[in-house]
């Protein structure tokens, strides 16, 4: 049984790329994780990609590792719940976090 | 001379060549320089050069010689010497003589030698002269010397004789030397024979005279009493020479000096010249020197001319003087022991005449005594008792006045060689046996065997029968005074030539340096024991005199303490007696009347017929009151006297025979008067009164002391030694019965006070003592006696006191004796009780009471004590007190075990032992062992104590002990009991009667524990057994305490219960009293209540029924019980308390809430009527509290304040996990002591812990966090703490996966989740090996741990071999 994710590509009305992305992040879906971010990346091009995890109820250091693969490409938003996780990981550091 | 003249012949041609050269004289340097400087050619020889050859090699061989040697050579005979005659011989002719003429030379000898050497030169033959006188001048004078030599013929080259050649040694020394020497000899000997001073002069005179070569004249001189020298010998001169007058100087003498005296002028014209041929001319003078004193004289040697006054001379002079010295101090010595004899026998040849003399004077008045004594007994014998006893004792003492009389006349007969003896042939045996016959009676009467055995003798045996009578009787007399057990043996038997007698006794026996002087006349052996003291000590000096009579011989053979035998050899025949002396056999063989004085004597000595003491005193009038009167007296007349004496006064009379009697019988009963005699065997009378003296309770008796012994110093040395009075025997009756009455009277008055205090103090029941200041007990009463056992005989009783207890074997008491005693010497007053021995040994206890007081007469300090015998008592208080030390011991005691070493501790403490132990011999192959001492076991004890030990099984319990073990029954089996003392400690009696009454307690104590400890253990087990479930589920933690003191085992219980629908049921109970009726009543509620919440699970509708079911079983009635269900997902909890006190829920923020709703009556109070329920939701990290009344319940308190304090127990161990919180709350509550009754005690916190288990799969970990958040949100945290700590244990799960097992799959993880109020813990154990991050791998990896770092407040990674734990806290903000 694989942890429930969902993945969603799209687009901001100022035209940047969004991947939202809902459920938990651990170390048995982090792969598809990183792939999705890289995709959105890539598919990008110039533009930082905003990766909104406000619909994630759990993110692991699997997670962050994926993060921290894109850091300087993505911005990030998030709700309360992983703001803390995000901030103690030194993420901030390198990328914008936007609080929802 | 032969051989040397064949060694020059054959020498010299080989010497012929250098002698040639020219040097004679080469072979000695200084001779030979002295004979080269001779004018040669003045001398018929010529020059040496010239010499024949034959006169070199003489003159060569000379020199060359070490042997003294001279030589002649020529017509005139021309003289050489070499070197060793010119030291020897030639002296200060030398080198005078060289080349001279030998007839020049020796002119002073020529006399002698000239003939020798004409006879050498005219027949070639050698002479020979040993020893030869000659008169040399060789020192300036003629000298006496003696000479050994030879002269042999010399030829010159053709043979002819032209001279001779003398070798010569000197004997001077040798031959003066043996001549002095032989002098000395002859004056030392066999001087044994000399007897006077005169004799001894003439005997040394001739030996001196022998020698007059060094001695030409002698004369000897002895100082008389005047101090004025006489001559007394003369030697080589006339006495009558003017000489022997001169002026010697005598002072110098007399002061031990020698003088040396020359002989010039008068006197000294024409003394004699000895063997010489001129006179001296000098004389040495010597002191006759006598031992520590002024000499005797002097001796004046004249002196020989011809020799020098030297060492060797001036000593044999001395030497010869003391000799004679020598001899004058022995001869003078003889002289005085001659002189002493001869006075003694002239004493004694006096004394002899005068025991003659008197003995007649004395047989004139004794016959004229014995006569009409001998008419009145015939003639009152039967008229009077009184009478004829007072003429029986002067007719018995008249016989012994009349022997001393015989004997001592025997003896002067003997001595002036005037006994008349009449010898005649006599059957020897049959004689003897008859005399020995008459000693018969008395031998047996003194308890004694008396064995004759006269065998018949082959011929008869000259004896005079009187004498051989006094032999015999003598003999035996002594023998029966001396032996007091054994036998009496008399033999006689045959031996060649002799007829041998023996009397043998087992007597006292004689001390060996005694027996030479046993057949001395009037010797006595000292402080020998013997039947009576009386005795002249004659006997057998008379004995040997009479055997020596009969030309035979006695000795003796004896070994003190054995006996004595004396044996006498009479020879057969009357070869050996005078035959004047022999008589015609006597037809009669009857003992004469010589015989009884020796009996009657003899039989004195024996103890007295009973009726002479015990007769009732005859009715006499006194002026004074009858006195206790002892009298001593070794003479059994002189008793006897004396006792019929004093009871004709009245007085009561006990009389003894020595003064050792004596001083018993007055220690046993102070009399008023002791008279006793001086002279007495064992202690006489001086000895008793200064014995009597020193005893405080016999100093004032008053002693009137009799003897024989009269005159003034007798009588001062009684007085002297304390005597009252003193009496000189012989003494009226009137003066003795006046002298007691004034004796009795003056000390009754001196001593009235004395005896009223004595009555006084023997009237005490207490014991009445008075010690010195030393501590000797001088002074005692009856009960003292009768305490201790020691009596006034043994007065006085210096310290260490013979009734204190022994310090080796009994060191406690001997201590506290010591004490006491200090306390008695150093305190003015007080008391002590103190552990004392009876004399028969026994331990006794004494009380005492003592005071210092000042004694008046003396003025020194005394105590004065007294003492009670409180033996009894010590020991009840004792008893008492070891029981009751005992008694609490196994009243307080928790166990068997405990009551068992409790009381072993207070046996050691009662007897002080090292230690106590007792085995126990339960079935197992050991005993078992519990001892004061804990490193004590079965296995380290001696050999010999197992033993000892062991034995004491065997015996019947409780049986008096007998040692320091017991044996009793214990609930295990036979148990024995042993007390292990220090050595010597003594185990008395009345320890072994203490000891079997305390191990019939003990015995007792342990049976009753050991019911009560059977009956708490199956309670106890059965308690636990229904108690509760032994698996509690997550959260829960129970507790049951039975109470502490007595150990008792009581009604409480919990319960919990797992319900079909995940709901747990929750039971706390306490059923009414204690004990196993009560516990057993508790599992039949407890049952019923699960059965029951089992079945419907509402609390109230489960209380009502047990109403119901307790209404039936008895003791159940009015049990409380508190009973709930709860939801552990939620908290919720419904409940219903039956008379129980309320739970308390203690929740995270410290306040506490009390679950009192839903309350009725207790079980079985109104069954059928309905209870109600409430409701409570244990709140997240909350603690809940069931118990029962045990917990809070105290005396004198309300319940209100236990259960605040429960209440706040809770509160403060809200941050303690569950499990420790329910130790602690029983600990924190517990009273001093324990708890007083039983507590059960249920926790729950909610939630409980969490425990997962899962594969270490990735995919696992969704649920995972799934099931841990709904565990926090139970736990009441806020949504972020519970992200963190999801986030944290996703981190450990995830590194468990990834690091643990992705090389080993298939491991579990264990995660477990569990919270306080303050805190939670997670912990998450894997069974892989942890992975240290390596950043430069994976620098993403790290951030796990940080992450957990981050969101929790401590974590511990612990790697082990089966696995890593990651362990994480995390406190909880509100």
């Amino acid at each position: 049984m694989t942890t429930a994710l969902s993945l969603t590509s799209g687009s901001r009305p100022d035209g940047a790329p969004v991947l939202t992305v809902a459920g938990e992040i651990d170390m048995s879906n982090a792969a598809e994780f990183a792939a999705a971010l890289s995709d959105a990346v890539a598919r990008a091009g110039d533009a930082a990609v905003v990766v909104d995890l406000t619909g994630v109820e759990y993110l692991d250091s699997a997670g962050l590792a994926a993060l921290f693969a894109q850091a300087d490409r993505l911005q990030v938003v998030t709700g309360p719940l992983l703001a803390p996780l995000l901030e103690v990981s030194g993420l901030a550091e390198l990328t914008a976090i936007h609080r929802a | 001379m032969a051989v040397l003249q064949g060694r020059l012949r054959g020498m010299r041609s080989a010497m012929s060549k250098r002698e040639a050269a020219g040097d004679v004289f080469a072979a000695d340097n200084e001779v030979g320089s002295d004979l080269a400087a001779v004018d040669w050619q003045s001398t018929p020889l010529g020059e040496p050069a010239g010499w024949p050859q034959s006169l070199q090699t003489a003159v060569s061989i000379l020199l060359s010689s070490r042997f003294p040697m001279w030589m002649a050579w020529g017509p005139r005979l021309t003289f050489f010497c070499n070197a060793a005659y010119r030291r020897d011989t030639l002296g200060r002719k030398y080198p005078w003589a060289l080349g001279r003429p030998a007839s020049e030379v020796w002119a002073e000898i020529w006399d002698d030698i000239g003939p020798r050497i004409d006879t050498v030169l005219s027949t070639g033959e050698a002479t020979w002269d040993e020893a030869l006188l000659l008169f040399l001048e060789r020192s300036g004078y003629p000298e006496e010397s003696y000479h050994t030599f030879s002269y042999s013929p010399l030829r010159d080259d053709d043979g002819a004789l032209v001279g001779m050649l003398c070798v010569v040694s000197e004997d001077t020394e040798r031959v003066i030397g043996e001549r002095r020497m032989a002098t000395l000899r002859d004056l030392g000997s066999d001087p044994s024979v000399i007897r006077t001073e005169q004799e001894m002069l003439t005997f040394a005179g001739h030996q001196l005279s022998r020698n007059l070569r060094d001695l030409p004249f002698t004369l000897t001189y002895l100082f008389a009493d005047d101090g004025v020298a006489r001559l007394v010998a003369a030697t080589g001169i006339s006495a009558e020479h003017p000489a022997a007058g001169a002026n010697w100087p005598v002072a110098a003498l007399a002061g031990g000096e020698s003088v040396v005296v020359p002989l010039d002028g008068p006197p000294f014209i024409g003394l004699p010249s000895g063997d010489f041929a001129e006179p001296p001319t000098q004389a040495l003078a010597v002191p006759l020197l006598r031992q520590g004193g002024t000499p005797y004289g002097f001796l004046v040697a004249g002196l020989n001319r011809y020799r020098p006054l030297d060492d060797g001379y001036r000593g044999f002079v001395e030497l010869t003087a003391g000799h004679v010295s020598a001899g004058v101090a022995s001869a003078r010595s003889y002289q005085a022991q001659q002189r002493r004899a001869e006075e003694l026998a002239e004493l004694d040849r006096a004394k002899t005449a005068f025991f003659s003399n008197i003995s007649h004077e004395f047989r004139t008045p004794l016959t004229l005594i014995m006569g009409p004594l001998d008419e009145l007994r015939t003639r009152l014998g039967d008229a009077d008792a009184w009478v004829h006893e007072e003429l029986e004792v002067i007719h018995r003492n008249g016989l012994r006045l009349g022997k001393l009389v015989n004997t001592l006349l025997d003896f002067s007969r003997i001595e002036a060689g005037r006994m008349q003896a009449h010898f005649e042939p006599v059957d020897l045996a049959a004689t003897t046996a008859e005399l020995a016959s008459v000693f018969r009676s008395a031998v047996e009467r003194s308890g004694l065997r008396f064995e004759v055995d006269c065998p018949e003798l082959p011929e008869p045996v000259y004896v005079d029968r009187g004498l051989w009578e006094k032999v015999i009787l003598n003999l035996l007399s002594n023998a029966l005074k001396f032996t007091f057990d054994g036998a009496i043996r008399v033999t006689v038997r045959h031996e060649p030539g002799h007829a041998v007698v023996t009397v043998a006794d087992t007597g006292i026996g004689i001390p060996e340096q005694e027996m030479p002087r046993l057949f001395e006349r009037f010797h006595r052996i000292e402080n020998a024991r013997s039947r009576s003291n009386e005795g002249s000590g004659i006997g057998l000096a008379l004995v040997e005199e009479l055997v020596g009579l009969h030309s035979g011989t006695i000795g003796a053979n004896s070994t003190e303490g054995e006996g004595t035998t004396f044996t006498i050899r009479l020879p057969f025949g009357s070869g050996h007696l005078p035959a004047g002396a022999l008589a015609a056999p006597a037809q009669t063989t009857a003992v004469s009347a010589n015989a009884d004085p020796f009996l009657q004597e003899a039989l004195r000595w024996l103890p007295a017929e009973p009726q002479t003491s015990e007769e009732p005193p005859p009715v006499t009038v006194t002026r004074t009151a009858p006195a206790t009167v002892l009298v001593a007296d070794d003479n059994a007349d002189m008793r006897d006297y004396l006792t019929r004496l004093l009871r004709s006064a009245g007085h009561r009379v006990t009389a003894v025979s020595d003064g050792k009697a004596a001083l018993d019988a007055a220690r046993a009963g102070v009399p008023d008067l002791i008279v006793s005699d001086v002279m007495m065997p064992r202690l006489d009378g001086l000895q008793l009164v200064s014995a009597l003296r020193a005893d405080p309770r016999t100093a004032g008796t008053p002693v009137l002391l009799l003897s024989a012994r009269a005159g003034q110093e007798a009588s001062i040395e009684g007085l002297d030694a304390g005597a009252d009075d003193y009496l000189v025997k012989p003494f009226s009756a009137a003066e003795l019965l006046a002298r007691v009455r004034a004796n009795v009277e003056l000390a009754r008055l001196r001593n009235h006070h004395v005896r009223w205090r004595t009555a006084l103090i023997d009237s005490l029941q207490e014991a009445f003592f008075v010690c010195d200041e030393d501590g000797a007990v001088i002074e005692i009463n009856t009960a003292f006696t009768e305490i201790l056992g020691y009596g006034p005989e043994g007065l006085p009783y210096a310290p260490v006191h013979p009734w204190w207890p022994d310090p080796d074997s009994d060191a406690d008491a001997h201590r506290a004796v010591a004490a006491a005693f200090e306390q008695l010497l150093g305190q003015p007053y007080g008391t002590y009780t103190v552990p004392v021995n009876h004399r028969d040994g026994r331990r006794l206890w004494a009380a005492a009471a003592f005071n210092q007081v000042r004694d008046p007469d003396s003025g020194r300090r005394v105590i004065v004590g007294t003492f009670r015998d409180v033996t009894a008592e010590h020991y009840a208080v004792q008893r008492d007190s070891a029981l009751a030390a005992v008694g609490l011991r196994l009243s307080q005691a928790e166990d068997l075990g405990d009551a068992l070493s409790g009381v072993l501790h207070e046996v050691r403490k009662q007897w002080q032992a090292n230690h106590v132990l007792a085995a126990v011999f339960n079935g197992s192959a050991t005993p078992a062992v519990t001892s004061t001492d804990s490193v004590l076991s079965w296995e380290n004890l001696s050999e010999e104590r197992r033993a000892e030990i062991t034995g004491l099984r065997d015996r019947p319990p409780l049986a008096p002990a007998t040692g320091t073990g017991i044996t009793l029954e214990h609930p295990h089996g036979t148990m024995a009991l042993w007390i292990d003392l220090d050595d010597h400690r003594p185990f008395t009696t009345e320890d072994q009667t203490l000891l079997a009454l305390l191990a019939g307690h003990i015995s007792q104590g342990l049976h009753r524990i050991h019911q009560i400890d059977q009956q708490r253990e199956t309670a106890l087990a059965l308690q636990r057994a229904i108690l509760g479930p032994a698996h509690l589920p997550a959260g829960f933690a129970a507790r049951y305490e039975p109470a502490s003191r007595p150990l008792r085992v009581g009604g409480d219980w919990y319960d919990i219960i797992p319900l079909d629908d995940g709901r747990i049921g929750i039971v706390v109970g306490d059923c009414v009293g204690h004990g196993l009726r009560s516990a057993t009543v508790m599992g039949q509620l407890r049952s019923a209540c699960r059965a029951l919440l089992l079945q419907d699970s509402s609390p109230a509708m489960t209380l009502m029924a047990l109403d119901r079911f307790a209404a039936q079983l008895p003791g159940a009635g009015c049990a409380t019980v508190f009973c709930g269900v709860l939801d552990p997902g939620t908290g919720h909890l419904v409940y219903s308390s039956a008379g129980h006190p309320p739970a308390i829920a203690g929740h995270p923020d410290g306040s506490t809430h009390l679950l009192d709703q839903g309350r009725s009556r207790p079980v079985a109070i109104r069954p059928g009527l309905p209870r109600s329920e409430a409701e409570y939701t244990v709140p997240g990290r909350a603690t809940l509290m069931l118990y029962t009344d045990g917990l809070v319940e105290r005396r004198r308190q309300a319940l209100t304040v236990g259960i605040g304090d429960a209440s706040a127990a809770v509160r403060h161990g809200l941050r303690t996990n569950i499990e420790d919180l329910a130790t602690e709350i029983m600990d924190r509550l517990a009273p001093d002591g324990g708890y007083d009754d039983d507590v059960a005690l249920l926790l729950y916190r909610h939630p409980g812990p969490l425990e997962l288990d899962f594969p270490a799969e990735a995919g696992r970990l969704s649920s995972v966090r799934r099931t841990l958040r709904g565990w926090l949100d139970r736990c009441d945290l806020n949504p972020t703490m519970v992200q963190n700590v999801l986030v944290a244990a996703g981190e450990a799960c995830a590194n468990a996966i990834e690091h643990g097992h992705r090389e080993h799959p298939g491991g579990r993880i264990h995660l477990r989740a569990a919270a306080t109020a303050a805190d939670l813990r997670l912990t998450v154990a894997d069974s892989g090996r942890w992975k240290t991050p390596d950043a430069a791998a994976n620098p993403y990896r790290g951030r796990g741990l940080k992450l957990m770092q981050a969101f929790m407040n401590a974590v511990t990674v612990t790697p082990g071999r089966t696995g890593t734990v990651v362990d994480m806290q995390a406190r909880i903000t509100p």
